[in-house]
């Protein structure tokens, strides 16, 4: 099994991804996009791949 | 105010306190080991790291400092940006005062053996420390005056990425650690932190809910950091460590916020005084980190800025992340660590390389003198459980050069039987953050098999290499050129 899990989401404004730990995916905090800004809840997100080796 | 980086007084003389500007002024007439840079920059538009990115494409590692950048406001900064200090062994060898010459094998355990030659630290007066020649409290304590680098498209933002100094509650000894900080306004910042006694220290001062009081040092002399990196018991004094590092007793100032109580390097170049409030999280990251990829967004602690102090002339450092100079940092203290060890335990280690394919952190190239099979095995082990984050470890016959990978490579290409030599030691604490081997380390016995008949690697006698002085046997060229 990898380390740490994590999932990259879509910024819904600028559309480009980045890398989440798993810490966030449901702690209901907002995520700060790292190419435009634009804070929003990780269900927001355009697109959520959070595939996961087990 | 003073335009930092333009009044800088002298520290000549050898019985000066070690600054980073005063062995600047070692290096700034080398154009291989110091370049300048004096036009207007944006550090936050990725302008520093784009000269250091293609220095470093041209396999060209000098420090380089950057006269004129903005600030996170935009506007110009009043510190010079030094960056890229640790590029090359060789500067990292004569920043603790060894020869060029020692740069190679024995650094490691010559730096380690500056471990044990602790100096404790002295105590000046505020007036004497250089680091409170200017001094802003409240609101004019402000992070964004900062020329703060942002390094990779991905990073979240702009980031200091020098060092952080603590004490744990009711203790008197300081812990020194490299600590990322995202300054999120003038007086906040959030932290990512990696270490494990820097951890435990806001763990401890978080049971108790009380605020961890912090110096966060951005700048001090070269040697000064290499003393914080190595891996020394819960309990010692860092100032001390760096003291054996520097060669001198590092200077002490009580800090400007808790005067005695907390105190501070003197011959630093800026200091931020802030406290760390329990239970406070923020979102950090991504940040290109020393693996190469980005870490992860998550959620880290906060720090409070309380007052800003710098010296006159004061050098805003920054650390290239993951590239040289963020490699060799770790890695020297690692290979001495590893090195040390080995030699205690086993005894037939001859030397240890953390190369740079392996981000000179999860991999260690070690070789050793063996007898018998198995010892391999067991120089692995030994390692990975001595060096936290140590993910792979080869092991090679003593005539396998370590620092040249090629050798290394040939070794496991053609001694490796992969079902017998291979060994995965799995369910270790994972690292802390994602890797592919995750909470697995692998150790590869490389070494040429003792027990079963096996060729040997080809060579030419030494004897005739010796013999041959190939200046006096090759024709000479066309126009005296050989």
């Amino acid at each position: 099994m990898t380390g740490m899990r994590l999932f990259w989401s879509t910024c819904p404004k600028c559309m480009k991804a980045f890398v989440v730990a798993w810490e966030l995916r449901h702690a209901k905090r907002k995520l700060i996009c790292p190419h435009c800004g634009h804070r929003y809840l990780p269900e927001q997100s355009a697109a959520i791949d959070e595939r996961h080796a087990e | 105010m003073p335009k930092a980086g333009k009044t800088r007084p002298s520290g000549a003389g050898a019985r000066a306190p070690k600054s980073l500007g005063s062995y600047l002024d070692r290096i700034r007439n080398d154009p291989a080991e110091f370049r300048t840079v004096s036009r207007t920059v944006n550090p936050l538009n990725f302008d520093v790291t784009a000269v250091l990115g293609q220095l470093n494409q041209r396999r060209e590692y000098p420090t380089v400092q950057f006269n004129n950048p903005l600030d996170l406001h935009g506007k110009p900064s009043r510190f010079p940006i030094v960056t890229n200090l640790w590029g090359t062994r060789e500067r990292c060898a004569e920043a603790i005062g060894l020869p060029r010459s020692d740069s190679g094998v024995r650094l490691g355990s010559l730096l380690c053996e500056r471990i044990d030659r602790k100096m404790k630290p002295v105590v000046v007066s505020s007036k004497a420390a250089p680091v409170h020649a200017n001094v802003l409290t409240g609101k004019k304590a402000d992070m964004w005056m900062f020329p703060a680098v942002r390094h990779f498209e991905m990073d979240l933002g702009a980031v200091l990425t020098m060092g952080m100094i603590a004490k744990p509650p009711g203790e008197e000894f300081y812990n020194i650690t490299f600590v990322k900080a995202f300054p999120e306004t003038g007086q906040r910042a959030g932290l990512t932190v990696h270490t494990l006694h820097m951890s435990r220290i806001l763990r401890e001062f978080e049971q108790r809910r009380e605020r961890c009081r912090v110096a966060y040092v951005l700048g001090h002399h070269p040697a000064f950091w290499l003393g914080t990196l190595n891996n020394t018991p819960w309990g010692d004094n860092e100032y001390a460590t760096c003291g054996g590092f520097l060669q001198q007793p590092v200077r002490l100032a009580p800090s400007v916020t808790w005067g005695r109580d907390f105190l501070v390097p003197a011959d630093a170049e800026i200091i931020i005084e802030g406290e760390i409030i329990p239970g406070e999280r923020t979102v950090v990251n991504p940040f290109g980190d020393i693996s190469t990829q980005y870490q992860a967004q998550q959620l880290g602690p906060v720090m409070e800025a309380k007052a800003i102090t710098y010296r006159d002339g004061a050098l805003f450092q920054d650390v290239f992340s993951g590239h040289r100079e963020h490699m060799l940092l770790g890695s020297i203290p690692r290979e001495g660590t590893i090195y040390n060890h080995l030699k205690n335990k086993l005894g037939n280690v001859v030397a240890v390389h953390m190369p740079y394919s392996g981000c000179a952190r999860f991999t260690a190239y070690v070789s050793i003198r063996k007898t018998e099979e198995g010892q391999a095995k067991n120089a692995g082990l030994q390692a990975l459980a001595h060096v936290p984050n140590l993910l792979a470890v080869v092991v090679v016959d003593e005539e396998i050069d370590v620092f040249n990978e090629e050798h290394v490579l040939w070794a496991v290409n053609f001694q490796v039987d992969p079902a017998r030599d291979i060994s995965l030691i799995t369910n270790m604490r994972p690292p802390s953050d994602p890797r592919a081997l995750g909470s697995t380390r692998v150790i590869i016995d490389a070494t040429r098999p003792t027990h079963i008949a096996f060729p040997t690697r080809l060579r030419v006698p030494q004897s005739a290499l010796d013999r041959v002085k190939l200046g006096e046997w090759l024709d000479a060229v066309k126009g005296g050129v050989r």
